[in-house]
């Protein structure tokens, strides 16, 4: 075990240094038959900012989770500033200093921010005073917010400023950053990494931050500490490592460079160009036409607004744009969950009927939905259950369901795109967010379609698992399917993409030839500005 | 029509019309607001109908060994807690299906009522009526308001009372929490199956207090009809109220309108099918909930179990 030998070089720091703040020691937790964590052993010292790098899945959450007594380790035990504690609920990691700011965020929507903020306190309710420590900290560190908003009216980056004034609040001196900028805008991370800064800078406090962002955790943590499928297998230290060799010791092998740029978030315009110049495609005649559609939703806010677009056989087209600007719709469009005001979507010349269900799906489309947790799987069914959840037809005979068969087309589809479980029957909760994203994958591919739509293919998963993605889409693409690519990441686009229309307010409001990429235009098109 | 609206105005310049809604909606108001208590916290308390039965029972018996209404009140929340407590342990501790405890507990109230009513068979009489001075005085609703029995008096204490500790208190932010974000709550270290068992408490508090009122402030006489499904008028106010208190109440005292209407339109001599009129209060009840329902937001974990750990 790749844990073993960390043991080892842990303890012998141990002897150097006085009590870390925290230190963890053969930490094991099980769920089910998954290991999340190994015999982890690992210290954080004081006045530090400690990353905690890895793949997902790779045990890192739990790992928090365990220090912060949400959930109870199978074996193990920690202590703070030397002695031994059991930490069995929140309440009492709170007591000893240790404070979380969690991933998905732990706030109450219709509560506004100071009664967020005070929430899970005791004594009387005094809404004064909470008003004024949230003005204080906001003062503090940079953290400006409104303490009367709704925290539902809010967005992400200042739901997640709410978040770290009330870990705050309590004084902790350990501070868990659980992957904090998956849900912010590149400006948004920096002011964090800045406050972050202070924290640690002011009042000596621990901050651990969990990510797996390789320049993240480069730019922003002092030592780091790599995590592969639940144990600590490396340990560097930020002022002395790079970007590669961070990648390495998470993948345990060499990543390509694409999927190394996207976890650094990188942006290559001359290496992009150059690929971009590789190939020039020869031009089918398009199989799926999207013809000026529009589309408004509740209130009659515009959702599509005169939209066009042609996709060919064989070939990638790339949909960027900032988020929120029709992407979303136009996937649901292409998912038959989205009928129209305006406009038609043919394939092969045919006209498909809009916002009945299951049309757009037999005329050929496929579609990764954007959030695969609440349209793609359903996580209490097994891993071949979920592969046939639309088309039975290949494991049913009349009518009814072969097990043998499933079992049997189950396990092929497992090795082929070497899904990690532990069978056909696993549950689909039980795998990772990479490889429950190659269950829909496989499905969909199973479908043979003419289109493959992929909505935000790769969100929230590892460097591994990107490259996988953008792997089978190039693939795809090869065997004549003609792929839509959905991307808020411009990287992912730029890399795959044949084609790239550029999507504001509704509409493509550009348009460009992997040839002809002009980076700054790309910007303007994207910011709404008229290029 | 000319026919129709001579009988409602009729009926809505009786007095005995307000003086039965104001009656019909103290009843209703005291299960609903203690059910609107649970239901913030994330329960659906359908048992509330077998709490004010339950209620109803102890504070007749309370009442027939001491001779007095304030012991009688009190009795009736020993009825409304016992059954609280059923309802909050088993949902909330043993992770029982809050719909099949509260819809065995209701059949089971009105079983084991009828039997004692037969077994005890408890006197019971009203309490005095006191006139507030002055206010009692003004035309419609001065009798209504202010010139009841002394228990009716209780909601002006209860209501705010019940507004103050949801909104005001630590406990009622706690309990907003747990009922819509549970995950959230339980992560900020709120104990929230805890919260919801102590909001089911309070839900048989009320309730309790409400089958004391309809024993010793509007009927005098026990009888396991009484209660009748009113417990789920109250709960149907919750939801016409859209979650408010405020709106919980306008909920009461419009049901508790079509109930006195009902009254009132024979009462003053009127012919109309009573069968027809009996389930007027119901309609009403069907077509408020389909006008107003859909547009409100109930608490996000409404009735929804909360079970800590991983999701």
């Amino acid at each position: 075990m790749t844990g073993e030998e960390f043991v080892s070089a842990g303890a012998g720091e141990a002897l150097a240094s006085p009590a870390p703040a925290v230190r963890l020691s053969g930490i094991t937790k099980r769920f089910g038959s998954v290991v999340a964590c190994d015999e982890v052993d690992l210290a954080l010292e004081r006045g530090r900012i400690h990353g905690i790098l890895g793949e997902n899945g790779a045990g890192k959450s739990t790992l928090m989770k365990i220090l912060i007594g949400l959930v109870l380790p199978d074996a193990g035990s920690i202590s703070i500033d030397g002695v031994h504690q059991q930490i069995h609920d929140p309440l009492v990691a709170a007591d000893l200093g240790i404070g979380m700011v969690h991933q998905h965020f732990s706030l109450v929507e219709p509560l506004t921010v100071w009664e967020n903020v005070t929430l899970g306190e005791v004594g009387r309710l005094d809404p004064e005073s909470v008003r004024n420590r949230v003005g204080e900290i906001a003062e503090q560190y940079g953290l400006v917010i409104d303490p009367d908003a709704r925290v539902g009216d809010l967005t992400a980056g200042l739901r997640q400023r709410v978040e770290i004034i009330k870990c705050l609040r309590r004084d902790p001196s350990i501070v868990i950053f659980d992957e904090p900028t998956s849900v912010l805008t590149p400006e948004e991370s920096v002011q964090l990494f800045d406050s972050l800064r202070n924290v640690v800078a002011a009042e000596g406090r621990t901050v651990v931050l969990v990510s797996h962002k390789l320049d993240e955790v480069l730019h922003a943590t002092d030592d780091i500490a790599i995590m592969r499928q639940g144990s600590v297998v490396d340990r560097q230290s930020a002022a002395e490592t790079d970007a590669p060799s961070l990648a390495r010791a998470m993948v345990g092998r060499e990543v390509s460079l694409r999927s190394e740029r996207a976890a650094l978030g990188l942006l290559d315009d001359e290496l992009a160009a150059a690929r971009m110049n590789q190939a020039t495609m020869n031009r089918a005649d398009p199989i799926l036409r999207v013809r000026n559609v529009s589309a408004s939703g509740a209130g009659g806010v515009t959702l599509l607004n005169d939209l066009s677009l042609d996709l060919a056989p064989g070939e990638i087209v790339g949909i960027a744009g900032v988020e929120g600007n029709g992407q979303r719709h136009l996937s649901d469009l292409l998912s038959s969950l989205l009928p129209l005001a305006e406009g038609s979507v043919e394939m092969n010349g045919q006209t498909i009927p809009t916002g009945r269900s299951g049309a757009m799906a037999r005329a050929g489309i496929a579609v990764i939905p954007e959030d695969r947790h609440d349209s793609g799987i359903v996580l209490e069914m097994t891993v071949a259950e979920n592969l046939v959840l639309f088309d039975q037809s290949r494991v049913a005979r009349h009518r009814m369901l072969d097990r043998g068969e499933l079992d049997n087309f189950a396990r092929e589809v497992i090795k082929k795109f070497s899904i990690a479980c532990t069978g056909p029957d696993a549950p689909m909760w039980a795998l990772s967010g990479g490889n429950q994203q190659r269950v829909v994958l496989a499905r969909e591919l199973a479908k043979r379609p003419q289109v493959l739509v992929a909505a935000q293919p790769t969100r929230g998963l590892d460097v591994g698992a990107i490259e996988y993605m953008g792997e089978r889409l190039e693939e795809a693409a090869g065997d004549g399917v003609g792929v839509l690519l959905i991307s808020s990441e411009l990287e992912e686009i730029l890399d795959l993409s044949h084609r790239i229309l550029v999507m504001h307010s509704g509409r493509v409001a550009g348009e460009m030839g992997r040839a002809d990429v002009d980076i700054e235009r790309l910007g303007l098109l994207m910011g709404g500005a008229v290029a | 029509m000319d026919a129709f609206f001579s009988a409602a105005w009729d009926v809505m310049s009786s007095d005995s019309t307000y003086l039965n809604t104001a009656l019909f909606a103290a009843f209703l108001a005291f299960a609903a607001s203690g059910e609107w208590v649970a239901e913030r916290a994330g329960t659906l308390n359908i048992s509330v109908e077998g709490m004010l039965l339950a209620g109803a029972f102890t504070s007749a018996v309370g009442f027939d060994i001491t001779g007095s209404i304030a012991i009688g009140m009190a009795s009736g929340l020993v009825g409304g807690l016992v059954i609280a407590g059923i309802q909050a342990e088993m949902s909330h501790r043993l992770a029982a299906d809050q719909f099949v405890v509260g819809l065995t507990l209701n059949i089971l109230v009105f079983g084991l009522a009828g039997f004692l009513d037969n077994e005890i068979q408890p006197e019971t009489k009203l309490a005095h009526r006191f006139d507030i001075p002055l206010l009692s005085d003004l035309p419609l609703i001065g009798q209504a308001l202010f010139g009841q029995r002394w228990p009716f008096y209780i909601l002006y204490v209860l209501l705010p009372f019940t507004w103050w500790l949801v909104f005001r208190t630590r406990w009622g932010l706690e309990l907003r929490a747990a009922g819509e974000n549970p995950q959230s709550a339980d992560v900020s270290g709120i104990n929230v199956n805890r919260r919801r068992r102590q909001s089911i408490y309070y839900a048989g508090f009320t309730a309790g207090l409400g089958g004391g009122f309809l024993i010793l402030a509007q009927i005098g006489q026990f009888e396991d009809s009484h209660v009748g499904g009113r417990g789920f008028i109250a709960i149907a106010a919750v939801i016409f109220g859209g979650w408010t208190l405020r709106g919980t109440i306008a909920g009461c005292v419009l049901f508790a309108f079509a109930l006195a209407s009902r009254l009132s339109i024979q009462g003053l001599g009127y012919d109309v099918n009573s069968e027809l009129l009996q389930s007027a209060p119901f309609v009403v009840t069907i077509l408020g909930m389909a006008i107003f329902a859909h547009r409100v937001r109930p608490p996000a974990s409404l009735a929804q179990p909360f079970v800590r750990g991983l999701k």
